[in-house]
């Protein structure tokens, strides 16, 4: 018995070995829902937003952008869109509305990055109810980073917010309304304001106890130059809510199209934009 | 990183071994009476970390063809600081092994496992708590499906009461699941992602006694 023992754990050492050399190796997976993988596959946003400072738009300058939205499971179409992107002059930043996985697994949000990390401007994401689902949340925030964020770029103060209500099932947090109306309430020395959701107001899977202060919300904001969203997958554009405000939905990888959106202040410092759609 | 390693195994490996002590009493106990075991003693233990079943899973399994077909119902966890939420996850395998390489007296190779597994993740966020209405969503965020193919070398030890061979082996397998290969085959992304992509490596042991 002793014998057997000694070898037992020559053996599991050898394993031990095996396992510590393959320690930083995403193949020993744990589970669909681990999230660990490589350095360069985490905190994203910060990565982006670096990236994005050390690019500094001149303060008078419109700003040029590209929106899509929807990337889950869209592989082959994504590697396109970068190609007709990096085509695109004088853009500053792309911004995906959400649904960036499937599954809400890490290695699909992995595999969307290793494609947009391709492009030749940093991009940001919104996270969408995909990827919420099973422990999706957990590995967006590892992989991108926060649910609720913005900054300024140039004259310009984005705002990214968690619209997603079905997956805390409409738990009357989310979105975080408070958290939107101090946002848009300051500036911070920015001229104008851009708010990008994933699921639009007027979807079922947004929260119907807060859809009106969100829409109130949004159509009170002093310089916001339209509201972003995704989840329908087809481009639409107009004033659902007929308060004066443009709600513009992204159209989906798949769909091999995008849009470039630019944006300045007009003489009464308002904000204007325009719009033009990109089919590659 | 590697640290994390450390106390499941050990953990793992103790759990083992009192297995592997229990097992010889558990036989002896039989074989005073009678040499055949109970039809239901397990034919081997195992352990093993990876393949989406956990970072440490353990269980038991039967053999049946002289030992070709195999089924494993495994316990598998993953700690919450790795995942977002602590998971259990109970699995079941069943693999097939079709060739035996002796290399020499004490060792032996099977160069080739294939089979597939079923598991259950329980402790996921967002599975389904009612927030959702009927196919909202097409998959299940907590039953998984893959395939399975690897190796195993085996270290023979000598026949036990039972008359049946002993092995302490080490394993390896390869594997993917149902919904990383939905992502490869669908919308033209083999075009795209490599194999490599949605591939996941186990390895581990187990012991026929």
């Amino acid at each position: 018995m002793f014998s057997s023992t000694s070898f037992l754990w020559r053996r599991l050492g050898l394993a031990a070995v095996a396992v510590a050399l393959l320690g930083g190796c995403e193949l020993l997976e744990f589970s669909p829902s681990d999230f660990r993988g490589p350095e360069e596959h985490t905190n994203l946003t910060q990565k982006n937003l670096d990236r994005l400072a050390a690019q500094p738009l001149a303060p008078t300058d419109t700003l040029r952008f590209v929106f899509t939205g929807d990337s889950q499971r869209f592989y082959d179409h994504a590697e396109g869109l970068v190609e007709s992107v990096n085509q695109q002059r004088g853009i500053s930043l792309l911004v995906v509305a959400g649904d960036i996985s499937d599954f809400g697994l890490a290695r699909e949000m992995r595999w969307v990055d290793e494609r947009f990390s391709k492009l030749n401007v940093p991009y940001l994401t919104v996270v969408g109810n995909h990827d919420h689902v099973g422990n999706g949340r957990a590995a967006y925030q590892e992989i991108f980073g926060p649910l609720n964020y913005s900054f300024v770029y140039g004259d310009t103060k984005f705002i990214f917010v968690d619209t997603n209500s079905r997956e805390y099932n409409f738990n009357g947090r989310v979105p975080d309304v408070p958290w939107l109306q101090t946002q848009l309430s300051d500036l911070q020395g920015a001229r104008r304001q851009v708010v990008i959701c994933h699921v639009p107001p007027q979807d079922g899977d947004f929260d119907p106890a807060l859809d009106q202060a969100y829409t109130r919300t949004i159509a009170e904001a002093p310089q916001l130059a339209f509201h972003l969203n995704g989840h329908r997958h087809s481009f639409s554009i107009g004033e659902p809510f007929d308060d004066g405000m443009t709600y513009i939905n992204s159209s989906a990888v798949d769909t091999d199209s995008y849009a470039v959106l630019t944006v300045w202040n007009d003489a009464a410092n308002r904000p204007q934009f325009r719009l033009k759609r990109i089919f590659f | 990183m590697r640290r994390l390693w450390i106390t499941p195994l050990k953990t793992g490996a103790a759990l083992l071994l009192t297995l592997l002590a229990a097992g010889p009493v558990w036989a002896q106990d039989s074989s005073s009476s009678d040499a055949t075991p109970p039809w239901y003693r397990p034919r081997h233990l195992v352990l093993q970390t990876g393949s989406g079943l956990g970072m440490l899973s353990a269980g038991a399994g039967y053999s049946f063809l002289r030992d070709r077909v195999e089924t494993d119902v495994q316990v598998g966890f993953v700690p919450d600081r790795l995942a977002g939420s602590t998971l259990t996850i109970p699995s079941l395998k069943v693999l097939y092994t079709p060739y035996r390489v002796p290399l020499g007296t004490k060792l032996e190779l099977r160069p080739l496992t294939v089979g597939i597994y079923l598991s259950y993740t329980s402790g996921i966020i967002n599975d389904d708590r009612g927030q959702y209405t009927k196919g909202y969503y097409w998959f299940s965020a907590d039953t998984r499906v893959g395939p399975l193919l690897g190796g195993r070398l085996s270290y023979l030890r000598p026949a036990g009461p039972t008359g049946r061979q002993r092995r302490l082996s080490a394993f390896y397998e390869l594997g993917s699941n149902d919904l990383y290969l939905s992502g490869y085959f669908s919308n033209d992304n083999f075009r795209s992602l490599s194999p490599l992509d949605i591939m996941t490596l186990g390895l581990g042991i187990k012991a026929e006694f």
